[in-house]
This record gives C-alpha cells, structure tokens and sequence, in this order.
C-alpha cells in the first residue's frame, strides 16, 4: 500500500440522527447518512459507482442503498464485519480504483443498535458455541458479551503495566468532555466527574457502562475517490497517506497470548507506509469500544511506552490541548457508536478544519490516526493528512 | 458443591468432532489436551489441526485428575449475559494457567472464591462440577492449606 500515498482521499462524510428508538429502518439511517455524504463533497448520487458495507446481519445491503438512491451501481460489497472493517473496506476502495474499476466509493455502516441486536447483552448461547472458534470452552462459564472477553484482557495488561481504574477513568473524562463540545453527541449535557465514575459499579469488571461504548441506531457513510476525480468536489479533501490492517495469530478465543494485540503488528506496518512517526500526529481517532481498548492502543501505536500510558492520559494529554487529542467528538464512549465509522468522520472533519473558530478544533491539525479494533486479533488503521 | 434439584440452566458444553476427546474426558473426571506431534505444541482450545504450525499429526495427552494452575487473569461479571447465571451472580471468569503445562490455560469460572480474595497468580485447584447425568465441567476452586 507504500505506493498509494496521498493518491487518494476522502471528500465526503455524513450520518443520519442518532437515537435510542429511532422508529426506522437500517435503510432509512443509511440513505439519511449517504445523502449527507453526497451533498457534502458536493456530488451528484450517479457519481457514486461503488457501494460498500459491513454489518453483522443487521443493516440494509448496499444494493438496496444504491437502489433508493436511484443509482446502477458498477460493484456493491457487504462484508460480515465490526471494528476496523472502515479502514479494511476503504482500503478495498482504493485498489478497486487503483485497479480501474471503480471511480467514486461510498462505505457505509448502518445499524438499529439500540433497538435492534444490541453487542453488549451478549450472544445467543448455542448459535455462539457453534460459531465462535473454541466457543465451547467459553460459553459454558458465562462469558458471552464482548464486555467479559475484553475485560480479561485489560485485567491481565493493567496488573503488567500498572494501569488503574482512575486511569481508565481519565480517558471517559476526555471524551465525555469533548461530548458536552459537540450537540450531537448523544452524551451532550451529561458530562462526567471521576467522583461519579469512580461511584459507578461495574458491569463486567474492570469495565462500568462509562467505558462501555454507547450502542445506539445510526448511519455513517464516508466517500473515497483518487485525488485527481476530488478536484471537482466542492469539499477539502483529505488525504490517505497510509493504511494497514493484520489479523493476530491466533483467534482472540484461543486466550493463550492474551499480552499481543493485532494493533502491535499494524502500527509497524502503518507508519512505514504513511512515512511518518507518532510525533508527526496532531489529531487521533482511537478505536473505543471499551476505555481499556484505547490504552492499549495508545501503547501499540507508540503514543506513550508500556508502563507510561495510564500516566499518559491522566495528564490530559487526550483532551483538545492535549499532546493527542483523541476523538475530539466524544467518540464511541459518549458520541454513538457505529463500530469505528463515526471516529473517521471526525477526524476528516479535524483535518479539514471545519470546526475552526470553535472550541472543538485541534489548532493547525494536519496529520491524523484513525485505528479500528475489531477485537485483541483483528485490528485496521490509517493515517491522514489535509 | 449442591447436587442439582432441577434441570441445568446454564449451556452445556458442545461436543463436536475437534473437541470430543476433551469433554469425554471431562465426563470422566479427567484432562485431556491435544498435542501436535510435528511442532509440540498444545492446542487448546483443541482443534482439527495444530494452530501454531497447521500440521494434521496431532494426539490427546491425557493429563489426569490432579491439575494445578494458577490465576492468569480474570473477570468479575455482575450481569448475567446467559440463561442460568442470574442466581449466581457476581460470577467469576478466569483463565487458569497450568502449573504443569504454563503454555496451556484454560477458562473456567472459580467457585467457592470471594471476590475480596481473587488476585492474579492466587493458586488454583482443577475441580469437575456434575450438571446432568453423564456430562460434567471442568472448574477451578482456590487452594486452601
Ligand atoms: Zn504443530
């Protein structure tokens, strides 16, 4: 991917309301998002050749998206898929324009997260026990919600590394805060104290609902193109300089190398491509399912060493003013959460500068992270410039 | 442990072609765990080949009844994600790694542990909890001396 560098761009982004009981459909939220993409970067629904998706059986399928948007689409995609499928389907986009297939892609992640299927109350037993690699031999104690899998990470990485709970606490804090700078973020007006955090019992430990992402019924799109065809949107395109993705061996359910994270092997690869080093990002989206994810990212990405990273956020460093402001929106925590895709909104917004004169622009931002985390084995992550 | 007056909630372990070996031997009281006879390696969760090296020439190691572990890492659940778990809750999750096999840990949950007392590396004892007539799950209670 070294060769693809600053070729392409994202020049468009949107996403419909965000609700607890939006009263409609995958395909509504998706055309609400995909029609605020469009008019966004300034084109017209039959540019669009491509349409792309990930889900996990609960969305609308691409064909019918590019359908009520009264194209005939060249390819459509929908891939089974969660964390980091954004930054794996946007680097699927760009081949497929590399390879002259494609002109223009829309991706798109469209959901009823709160009143559909909701992650976080787990799985049905059976189906999760024939699905799941070694499924047997977790479902039978009880552990069936991401909350439980990730959390025995994060107690075994926490005891090596010296991470606490006020640690975890920090990076809520950071996000909760930028939530009370963005209306529409669904935690806007709720903001958090680390009295109140730390008084809140947990669900699933070392995880409260404050480190738990904030499932709720949304759709995002983003639109890549090469740079060439984003002369004639009428958006600030922003730039791919590089991206990598890596699945770990072995599977997150063979629970033997609970200390390496797929993110480890990313990051190498990442800024090798993107010809650029941690202290050249001035912006980040990290992937935010659970607080802990992002400590572990912090560390994966090089952003703080091993050991230093709990006192890495507890210094502010992830607030706007902060050495990494990190999902500057109030991210999965206290945004919404549409498995990563509304953290690569914002940071296209960050670098395009569309929040300038506010209290919620990164001053001068002209290089941004954003990661996805499907899960410890399967992570994606791309860097972009303006 | 009480003897179960009413059928069992909780899931029952699956058993299919990769896994059979191991749950048969825990039906017996037992530990079995698939070995690779190219690379050496354990496999556990066990599977159709071995997941460090991809070879078919694998083989069960039978290990016996007296299994000590110690506590890798753990989760305290106080949310029922499961039919079953909503009587016993908080419920204890952890990953015991084998004092005989320290490259092998398995999952299970610790019984008869208070919450106050589990830390990481607290010493494990390997227990078999009967849950209908002829099948029986692996558990771990903390050693007591
Ligand atoms: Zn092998």
């Amino acid at each position: 991917m070294g060769t693809i560098k600053d070729r392409y761009a994202i020049v468009g982004v949107g996403e419909s309301e965000r609700s607890r009981k939006s009263g409609t459909t995958p395909l509504h939220l998706a055309l609400d998002a995909a029609h605020a993409a469009i008019k966004d970067a300034g084109l017209k629904p039959t540019d669009i050749d491509g349409f792309m998706n990930y889900n996990e059986g609960d969305s609308c399928t691409s064909h019918q998206l590019a359908t009520y948007l009264g194209v005939r689409p060249k390819y459509v995609k929908d891939i089974q898929g969660g964390g980091a499928s954004t930054e794996m389907l946007i680097a699927d986009a760009v081949a497929l324009i590399e390879a002259g297939q494609l002109n223009t892609v829309l991706i798109y992640r469209s959901m009823n997260g709160s009143s559909g299927t909701r992650v976080g109350r787990g799985y049905d037993p059976d189906m999760l026990q024939g699905a799941l690699s070694g499924g047997s031999f977790v479902i039978p104690y009880g552990s069936a919600s991401p909350s439980q899998w990730f959390g025995m990470y994060a107690t075994r990485h926490m005891h090596e590394t010296g991470i606490t709970k006020e640690h975890l606490g920090h990076v809520c804090l950071s996000f909760y805060e930028h939530a009370q700078r963005n209306p529409k973020a669904f935690l806007h007006g709720k903001p958090l104290t680390m009295e109140n955090y730390l008084a809140t019992p947990d669900i699933s430990s070392p995880f409260n609902i404050h480190d738990s992402c904030l499932e709720l019924d949304e759709g995002n799109a983003i639109i890549v193109t090469s740079a060439e065809k984003a002369k004639d949107c009428t958006s600030k395109p922003v730039y791919i300089m590089g991206m990598a993705a890596r699945q770990c061996h072995p599977h997150a359910h063979y629970w033997n190398d609970i200390d390496q994270v797929a993110s480890d092997y990313v990051a190498e690869e990442l800024y090798e491509n993107a010809g650029v080093t941690p202290d050249d990002i001035d912006v980040a989206s990290i992937y935010d399912c659970f607080s802990w994810v992002v400590m572990r990212q912090l560390e994966a990405y090089g952003f703080a060493k091993r050991g230093e990273v709990g006192d890495f956020v507890a210094e502010g460093n992830l607030k706007i003013g902060g050495k990494l402001p990190t999902n500057t929106a109030g991210g999965m925590l206290s945004e919404g959460y549409t498995h990563g895709m509304n953290n690569a909104i914002e940071i296209v917004r960050q670098l395009r500068h569309d929040y300038e004169g506010t209290d919620r622009q990164v001053e001068d931002c002209k290089i941004g992270i954003c990661t996805g985390w499907a899960g410890p084995d399967i992570a994606g992550a791309m860097i972009l410039r303006n | 442990m009480t003897q179960a007056t009413t059928a069992y909630q909780k899931p029952i372990p699956l058993k299919d072609i990769d896994n059979a070996p191991y749950w048969d031997a825990a039906d017996q009281h037992q530990l079995a765990l698939q070995k690779c006879d190219d690379c050496h390696a354990y496999s556990q969760p066990p599977g159709p080949t071995c997941a460090k090296c991809g070879s078919g020439n694998v083989s069960w190691e039978q290990l016996g009844d007296d299994i000590k572990a110690t506590v890798y890492s753990y989760v305290v659940s106080y949310r029922p994600f499961l039919p079953g778990f909503q009587d016993e809750l908080p419920t204890i999750i952890a990953l015991a790694q084998l004092d005989n096999v320290p490259e092998v840990k398995i999952m299970g949950n610790i019984l008869n542990c208070q919450e106050k007392d589990l830390e990481i590396g607290m010493p494990i004892q390997m227990t078999w909890v009967d849950i209908t007539e002829d099948r029986a799950l692996l558990q771990w209670i903390p050693v007591t001396n």
